[in-house]
């Protein structure tokens, strides 16, 4: 696979491999304690910079990770959403991690949708999972407006294996029957589009 | 350059980039006490998955990395070395770790030295480090063969903030100086 030409498009964003320019702003984002309070905490930047090459390795010989969302319209790098399974993970997961300054427009919920579809379309998988931290309220918003559900409680592997996650998640099966109701809502309601995007906004990381 | 397409062979190793297939040996490596105990110490392999692939990624984002070390009478893979220069380094380094069946048998010089010289002609760095625990008598012996001399000592940037290391190294001019006695 050519990692070049994988890019998914939404309304509002691009997400595709990360990409050298990318390395500062996730710098930031690993540096900013509000957002690296479920993740484990803060990372100075080197150590960011390895997570980094782990992520970019991980395209590389496993073929995905989370994308770079980039909003469309500014051209900045908003943060990290998709697919990610590393040895010993609890299952097929697609996360979220955006910068603080771009909660709250549904920029989460637009991705994730993406990235699932993808996951689910190019990858095979299953299941989808997120591990959500049980005090991570915004996260658990975009699960649920995902229509994923809590399933199960996890420890995480190592380096993290302090940390004991909520496992919410979906089937392939659940997940589809929810996209041709989209669709075919999305159908109906093409001439109130404007009005229904409005209503999708909501505060989520 | 496609790092794929990187392959360097010595007598009897081949250097080449991270490969998918190399995994189960470098979490052995990496579980291994002795081996690891002067690279950070043993780890669980969730973590050297991360280990693995952050060592993969740094060929994608730089172009360069260490290569996993291949015997070439056997196939198998002894280990991973070459340049190593993550974020905050404290210098342009060739560092090497061989699983213990591969130890005392030149592989770490052999490889370096090819190593070395592809980092000062194709990379073209003008000075090569080496970072080297007080206690590692091994790789010290190493570092010696290939004409390094110690420069100084330093603290690793995290993850590794708790290690201290001696800093040996040379210049490109050194090496070309020391080279042939390194080959013969």
């Amino acid at each position: 696979m050519d990692l070049r030409t994988v890019r998914l498009q939404t309304e509002r964003l691009l997400l595709r491999p990360p990409a050298m320019e990318d390395v500062d702003a996730w710098a930031r984002l690993a540096a900013d304690e509000e957002t690296m309070r479920h993740l484990g905490g803060v990372q100075p930047r080197t150590v960011a910079w390895r997570n980094f090459a782990f992520a970019v390795g991980s395209w590389h010989l496993q073929g995905f990770y989370g994308f770079s969302v980039i909003e469309k319209a500014s051209g900045n790098w908003i943060g990290r959403v998709g697919p990610l399974q590393p040895e010993g993970w609890p299952g097929t997961e697609v996360g979220w991690t955006l910068a603080r300054e771009f909660w709250g427009r549904g920029y989460a919920f637009e991705a994730a949708t993406a990235a699932i579809d993808w996951a689910f379309d190019h990858l095979r998988w299953n299941e989808v999972i997120h591990c959500i931290d049980d005090d991570n309220q915004v996260s658990m918003a975009v699960a649920t407006k995902l229509g994923s559900r809590k399933l199960r409680t996890a420890q995480m592997p190592a380096p993290y294996e302090k940390m004991v996650v909520d496992v919410w998640g979906q089937s392939r099966d659940e997940w589809l029957a929810r996209a041709r109701e989209r669709s075919s809502t999305t159908e109906r309601n093409s001439t109130t589009k404007d009005t229904k995007d409005t209503k999708e906004k909501q505060v989520q990381g | 350059m496609n790092p794929a397409a990187i392959r360097i062979e010595t007598p009897r190793l081949i250097l080449r980039p991270t490969a998918p297939e190399d995994f189960e040996s470098w979490a052995a490596f990496m579980a291994d006490a002795d081996a690891s105990k002067f690279v950070g110490g043993p780890q669980l392999r969730p973590v050297a998955w991360r280990g693995f692939l952050s060592m993969a990624g740094a060929w994608a984002i730089q172009g360069y990395a260490m290569f996993s070390v291949i015997e070439k009478s056997s196939g198998r893979w002894v280990g991973r070395l070459g340049p190593w220069v993550p974020e905050g380094w404290p210098g342009k380094e060739v560092s090497w770790g061989l699983v213990r069946s591969a130890w005392g048998k030149g592989y770490a010089t052999e490889g370096a030295t090819a190593a070395i010289d592809w980092a000062f002609d194709t990379l073209g760095w003008s000075e090569v480090i080496h970072c080297i625990a007080p206690d590692n008598t091994p790789s010290q012996a190493v570092a010696q063969r290939l004409g390094s001399r110690p420069l100084r000592t330093t603290n690793l940037p995290p993850p590794f903030e708790s290690m201290i290391v001696d800093v040996w190294g040379q210049t490109r001019e050194e090496w070309h100086t020391h080279r042939a006695r390194v080959a013969s």
